[in-house]
């Protein structure tokens, strides 16, 4: 994969779908990736207060924590899928690749990495990063509660991800409407057949700005500094952990997952990632994947086709892959955070590595699609018999239930 | 003459705190009295419901002091004197704490439609019209930019597609967020009743606008579908009084709890400016200001009227007490629909709140719930059953309770209540532990409201059959009705003197420097759920209590005298 473009540095004119097209892709890359480590974050905080390390009036905060967390991380979801609304209208298709964990910080205009670390302050710190407007409150003290003792206290610099919005908004008031829309209205997501009632039907320019709007102004692309934002959630996290600390000393949100894992080497990971060396959180980790990677697809094909007369199997895609996240998705990445990471690191627990492994586009055809799908439904039911033929920590048994339910009835 | 504030406000829960909020940004030396007080804080109140054993309004919000020196209806069952049943009951409550009932509301707030303000004049004139039905003395226009400001205040979630233009109500600005998503049982309902008709009224199922964030909004978390919302937010998510308390205080208001209003006195000159109160430890003392606003809810408040002898030439001060009836219907739907997740109710049909039938009977809105059969139990009723009567256990019993809890469905609706003269809040001859008289209270049910209660159990039973849903429980008794904990009335609003308490801008007609904020002074009551009303009302009223303050300059600021710094204990 070429390297993406970099936005930041003199000002750039978008002239063409190509280039229009592009920014989308990398839009949509970085949305996607940014929703994985949130939801790396997320799972990682403690829900029990067996789990130790808090009490249970901490127990309240560290809850809202993950509330928080999960919701901030469902509006990148709803922004990926408003960037692939804005690609369809203009002739392209959703783009859901990304390369896999880690990813350098250099790799984008970010300049800071995109990885999957359990929640604590440093995960929080590059979070704000992400989030970072274009201007920032000077009472906000951000270079201190950024920096901490020991660790590298020069000014952090970098491009934000408004700048890339602001292209891609320039590109769709700049080129003529009507040479641009030439996606069919079809294709287009609506409320009506997912369950993401503030997603945005883009069909036109106005259209278009509205939908860049909604992402901007929730989260990564804002402008002004706001507490409303994801960057002023966050910022107000660190502080509230921060304080947190200082005040007690036993107090551990998080459980000790381990950095970037991976299911395995070799099976499209880079070679910075972890590989779990316990074979259980293995074999669940790879099915994550796998599940992960399903939904992905699922999603991908119901923005992509045009659903005149299909209606009801888009829907039904859609409802599969919605499901998955709660069902499957969230409770197995949650459990995995309660296995043992093996031998190689001592202390510490496995995680999902969200891994994009090598797999077959669903072709455009309804039928075949749904065939393909309810294949690998059911393989992925058998993987889930099979780990749940040995003890498992309850919420990935359940998710694996949930799998084999869902399977079932598709 | 100075006095201690320029302005008291009697009661810091919504309508109080926003009115101090304003007056307080306007520069105002403000005071808020409270009865109750800020304890226990919102961790502990978490705590505090977790482990009740019984799951009650009050389970969080116990605090002896408050319970014993400064009861309510929530904390003391024998708190209402009212005839015992089968004598018809007034069953709607309220808390007595800083910040007010919206601890515990659910949160929805429809505003009014423009055919509310108008009763008498669009539906009266028949014989089965009840007389107390009159015209507000303002519009649905005059009222709809402070309901903008209400929204934006408490920070509203919900859709303008839906919402804009509802029975003839524009709205001239958007929600402040877009509307919390509604549940699966809500898609799931809304599939098979949309466009079908009951006695020629379409169903159209819409989300229901809400004090809740759908986003982080001021500072407050997006709700997190804990489900509990009533009686507790463990998150804040959920807008409450307590959010406009503090930002009345980080404006420069004073809030003194604990500190109970029990008589106001009338000047020569017919003002008020001398407030007594009470405190817990039984010190009488008194505290003036040059306007004084009451904002103690629609029973304290013209309790306290009464109590003081004042505002009260009209005879109404206690009169025309409302609420919604309420009933919920049940069944069992032949689908999965995943209740107890998200809000306990996030969607509604509003279809049914107007229409020419006003003038015979009342209009009424439809909740579509996610919390199952809680009001009947559930999950425990259910476990019990099982358990005990068809003794399964282990997977066998999870199995058997999943089956049946994921299938529950509860309606609900809410109804409009008819104004009466002869329901009322009158003085008890019984009192508390600070000799304040209990409220005593007559209610019984207008035939006009009976009316529309009937119909909408017609109109809920024949969704249920729309839905295919069996073990249908519509309830024994057609006149059985519960508290919406709505209370509304009893210091009506209107132009006449004679007949109402306060005017158009919540001055007492009696009084020139007393003002009522509250849901007191709702002349009628329509159908929607009546806080964002409420706010809206009392912002406006805070406009023109700052115009007159400002127009009289405050003595107090004028020679500089110092406020007091708080209450002798």
């Amino acid at each position: 994969m070429n390297k993406p473009q970099k936005v930041s540095g003199k000002p750039r004119k978008v002239g063409s779908r190509s280039d229009l097209l592009k920014l989308l892709c990398e839009a949509a890359e970085l949305e996607h990736g940014i929703a994985c480590s949130y939801l790396y974050a997320g799972f990682s905080l403690k829900r029990e207060l067996a789990e130790g390390g808090m009490t249970w009036q901490e127990q309240q905060t560290v809850r809202r924590w993950a509330s928080q967390i999960y919701f901030i991380a469902s509006q990148e979801m709803l922004h990926l899928a408003l960037v692939w609304n804005l690609t369809t209208a203009i002739g392209g298709t959703p783009y859901y690749l990304r390369p896999n964990f880690p990813q350098a910080s250099k790799y984008y205009p970010l300049n800071a990495a995109l990885a999957l670390e359990p929640f604590g302050p440093s995960s929080l710190r590059r979070f704000i990063q992400y989030e970072r407007p274009q201007s920032v409150k000077p009472e906000r003290n951000l270079k201190s509660l950024l920096t901490v003792a020991g660790e590298d206290a020069a000014e952090i610099e970098f491009s934000s991800i408004g700048e890339l919005y602001a292209l891609i908004e320039s590109g769709f008031r700049g080129i003529g409407e009507q040479e641009l829309f030439i996606g069919s209205p079809d294709q287009q997501m609506t409320p009506a057949l997912i369950h993401f009632p503030n997603i945005v039907a883009v069909t036109n320019q106005a259209s278009a700005v509205k939908a860049i709007e909604t992402i901007t102004h929730q989260g990564e692309g804002t402008r002004i500094d706001r507490d409303d934002s994801h960057f002023g959630a966050f910022v107000a996290m660190l502080k509230e952990l921060l304080d947190s600390k200082s005040r007690g000393a036993g107090f551990a949100p998080a459980r000790p997952a381990m950095v970037n894992p991976s299911s395995g080497l070799g099976l499209g990971y880079g070679a910075s990632a972890n590989a779990i060396d316990e074979p259980r959180a293995q074999q669940a980790a790879g099915l994550f994947d796998s599940a992960y990677s399903l939904m992905l697809r699922m999603l991908a094909w119901s923005f992509q086709v045009e659903n005149s007369g299909i209606e009801a199997q888009v829907k039904e895609f859609c409802a599969v892959a919605i499901d998955f996240m709660p069902r499957v998705i969230l409770p197995l990445g949650e459990g995995l955070m309660l296995m043992p990471a093996g031998k190689k690191y001592p202390g510490k627990t496995a995680g999902p590595g969200f891994g994009l492994t090598r797999h077959v586009m669903l072709p455009g055809e309804a039928k075949n699609a749904r065939k393909l799908c309810g294949e690998r439904l059911q393989e992925l039911a058998e993987i889930a018999a099979a780990l749940l033929e040995n003890p498992l920590p309850e919420p990935v048994a359940r998710s694996c239930t949930h799998l084999q339910q869902i399977a079932s009835h598709f | 003459m100075a006095r201690d504030f320029d302005v008291v406000v009697i009661g810091a829960g919504v309508a109080g705190a926003m009115t101090a909020y304003r007056l307080a940004q306007d520069g105002a030396r403000v005071l808020m009295l409270e009865a109750g007080s800020r304890n226990p804080a919102r961790a502990q109140m978490v705590g505090a419901y977790a482990t009740a054993a019984a799951k009650t309004l009050h389970s969080p919000y116990g605090n002896p002091e408050t319970d014993s020196m400064a009861p309510s209806p929530d904390s003391s069952a024998s708190y209402y004197d009212q005839p015992p049943a089968p004598h018809t009951q007034y069953k709607s409550t309220y808390e007595r704490r800083t910040g007010g009932s919206t601890w515990h509301w659910l949160g929805h707030t429809p505003r009014m439609l423009r055919s509310d303000f108008k009763m008498k004049t669009l539906y009266g004139g028949s014989r089965d019209f009840p007389p107390g039905m009159v015209d507000w003395p303002i519009t649905y226009d005059d009222l709809e930019p402070w309901y903008c400001e209400a929204e934006h205040e408490m920070g509203v979630a919900g859709s303008d597609a839906e919402w804009d233009g509802l029975s003839g109500s524009p709205r001239s600005k958007p929600f402040p967020m877009s509307m919390i998503w509604p549940s699966y049982s809500d898609d799931w309902i809304a599939q098979r009743i949309n466009g079908k008709k009951f006695q020629g009224t379409e169903y159209l199922v819409r989300s229901t606008p809400s004090a809740r964030n759908s986003q982080l909004y001021d500072g407050r978390p997006p709700c997190a579908g804990n489900s509990i919302c009533v009686p507790l937010c463990p998150i804040g998510a959920k807008y409450d009084g307590a959010v406009h308390v503090a930002k009345a205080t980080a404006a420069g208001a004073a809030l003194w709890e604990q500190c109970v209003v029990n008589k106001l006195d009338q000047d020569a000159d017919g003002s008020v400016h001398t407030i007594h109160f009470v405190t817990y430890g039984g010190v009488q003392q008194t505290v003036t200001a040059n306007l004084v606003v009451i904002a103690a809810h629609a029973i304290e408040t013209p309790k306290l009227l009464l109590m003081s002898g004042i505002a009260n030439s009209s005879g109404a001060v206690g009169r025309y007490l409302m609420d919604h009836l309420s009933k919920s219907v049940f069944g069992l739907a032949p689908d999965k629909l995943f209740p107890f997740r998200g809000p306990p109710s996030t969607s509604g049909l509003e279809s049914f709140r107007d229409g020419d039938f006003r003038k015979r009977r009342a209009g009424f809105r439809v909740s579509l719930n996610n919390d199952g059969w809680s009001r009947k139990g559930a999950p425990y009723a259910e476990i019990i059953d099982l358990v005990g009567n068809q003794k399964k256990i282990g997977a066998e019993l999870q199995a058997a309770l999943f089956e049946r809890v994921t299938r529950q469905v509860r309606l609900s609706c809410s109804v409009e209540v008819a104004p009466d003269f002869n329901n009322q809040v009158q003085l008890s001859g019984t009192t508390d532990a600070l000799n304040i008289p209990h409220p005593k209270i007559t209610f019984m049910p207008p035939d006009y409201s009976y009316r529309g209660l009937s119909q909408a159990t017609k109109t809920m039973a024949d969704m249920l059959r729309l839905l295919g849903a069996t073990g249908v429980d519509l309830g024994s008794d057609d006149k059985a009705y519960d508290g919406a904990g709505h209370i509304m009335g009893t210091c009506r609003m209107g132009d006449n003197p004679k007949t109402s308490v306060v005017d158009a801008q919540c001055r007492t007609h009696d009084h020139r420097n007393v003002f009522i904020v509250g849901s007191a002074v709702f002349p009628t009551v329509g159908s929607p759920n009546p806080t964002l009303t409420l706010a809206a009302l009392a912002l406006r009223a805070a406009k023109d209590i700052a115009r007159q303050l400002g127009a009289k300059p405050s003595s107090a600021k004028s020679s500089g005298g110092a406020k007091p710094k708080g209450p002798r204990r």
